[in-house]
């Protein structure tokens, strides 16, 4: 058994040069160009809270996600489902002073939870966190209007529908973006009464 | 907390960084909830890594033909590896910390710090890892820096890296050997002890040219081979 490498905080000082060198915006794939990713293009405000409910700025989000056919490009990722030239699914993002970033992305598709299998993940985006105070941090959000939530095997998994509930993104009504067909929001609180569940990858 | 919900948690609970008020208000208060063995497919995001330029990987200069940043050059180099302890190939590592005064280029750092910049030292850079997962950048030595001056907490020298791609997802800090702030500093201390070792670098002998630190990283996931570019 090997040991491993300690994690620690990306601190406050984090280069946002780090941030623009992966996309921010994954409707687009350059300035100007015509080409597009499939499927609906979508809109996330997330919003991170403190244990005082105060706005965490600086904080820096990797979401990963499967394209519109619910297909990673990931080399274990062996589905039937098609890639998307115009899609990786990669996005970095920093709060700003109110602790929100807004991720324009593309609705992620459902898929088996193992190739072949019937059960299946209900759309969802990953989410690995960083900031000042905290080592790396994963969750996934969900959104409320897809009724295979309520079998997704990880939300699921969360035995309190009170505490389910907070990854769950709600659907507004609108968005300040025109060209999105959705817009949803969450609040991610780090700490506290109404804390969001975060998830454990290391082998147990 | 009904006993399902506790079982399910099953997970770790994060320690907190003592008299950092960062760390005590963002730090879950509960236990990691387990991820389902049936839904263990791949977590860690695999961006396909970006393309880079050598020069990247030289942090002393902010272009080259510029004049070098003030400090003391050292490089540090060593090999990513995954849990089985095979290499990781082809992963984007990025680096960053402090000029030789103790003080990061970045606008958060100028509201705490009258130490100087450096106008030839920004102080971030990266690179992708070669076919053996090896990696090697050439920085300035950091100097130490108040991290709060109400209870004189310094931060030891330090470089941050983080590890993206490949299937793993990893940052940390390495640390100098022999300085004395390391014992005082409450992120290095926060480091299991028998840990520690890990996050040192290792002084090499009878190198030429700029003093060499190795640091290896040896981080929880499997690699996977990334796909040829073509596919």
């Amino acid at each position: 058994m090997a040991s491993f490498t300690p994690e620690a905080t990306i601190g406050p000082f984090y280069p946002g040069a780090f941030l623009t060198g992966f996309s921010q915006d994954l409707w687009t794939v350059a300035p100007l160009a015509a080409h597009h990713p499939q499927g609906q293009p979508m809109v996330l405000v997330a919003r991170f809270l403190d244990s005082m409910g105060q706005p965490v700025p600086s904080l820096v989000v990797e979401f990963w996600q499967a394209n519109a056919h619910g297909r990673y490009r990931h080399p274990e990722d062996q589905s039937e489902a098609p890639l998307d030239p115009q899609f990786d699914g990669f996005a970095r993002l920093r709060t700003s002073e109110d602790g929100v970033m807004r991720l324009r992305t593309i609705k992620p598709g459902a898929h088996p939870v193992v190739r072949g299998s019937g059960e299946m993940r209900a759309p969802h985006l990953r989410l690995t966190i960083f900031a000042s105070g905290i080592d790396r941090l994963i969750t996934q959000v969900f959104f409320d209007d897809e009724p295979l939530n309520q079998s997704d095997p990880v939300l699921q998994s969360i035995p309190d529908p009170r505490v389910r509930e907070r990854l769950v993104a709600r659907r507004r009504t609108g968005s300040a973006d025109a060209g999105a067909a959705s817009e949803y929001e969450i609040d991610v609180i780090l700490r506290g009464e109404h804390e969001t569940p975060f998830f454990d990858d290391w082998d147990q | 907390m009904t006993t399902r919900d506790a079982v399910q948690r099953g997970g770790r609970l994060l320690p907190v960084v003592v008299n950092d008020r960062e760390s005590e208000t963002r730090t879950p208060a509960n236990r990691l909830y387990r991820i389902p063995d049936a839904a263990r497919d791949p977590f860690a995001p695999c961006p396909p890594a970006p393309v880079v330029a050598a020069a990247e990987s030289d942090l002393t200069r902010i272009a080259p033909g510029r004049p070098p940043a003030r400090g003391e050059t050292i490089a540090i180099a060593g090999r990513i590896l995954d849990e089985d302890l095979r290499p990781v190939r082809r992963t984007l590592v990025e680096v960053w910390g402090a000029n030789a005064h103790g003080r990061y280029s970045h606008v958060a750092d100028a509201i705490r710090n009258d130490a100087p910049l450096d106008p030839n030292f920004y102080g971030f850079g990266r690179l992708v890892t070669d076919e053996d997962g090896r990696y090697r950048v050439r920085t300035i030595k950091p100097g130490a820096y108040i991290a709060r001056r109400d209870i004189s907490w310094w931060r030891p020298p330090h470089v941050h890296f983080s590890v993206v791609g490949s299937g793993v997802r990893l940052v940390t800090q390495m640390y100098f050997p022999g300085e004395p702030l390391n014992e005082t500093d409450f992120i290095f201390l926060i480091v299991p002890q028998v840990d520690r070792g890990r996050v040192i670098g290792e002084p090499l002998t009878s190198t030429s040219g700029d003093r060499t630190f190795r640091f290896d990283i040896v981080i929880r996931g499997r690699f996977q081979t990334p796909p040829d570019a073509d596919e």
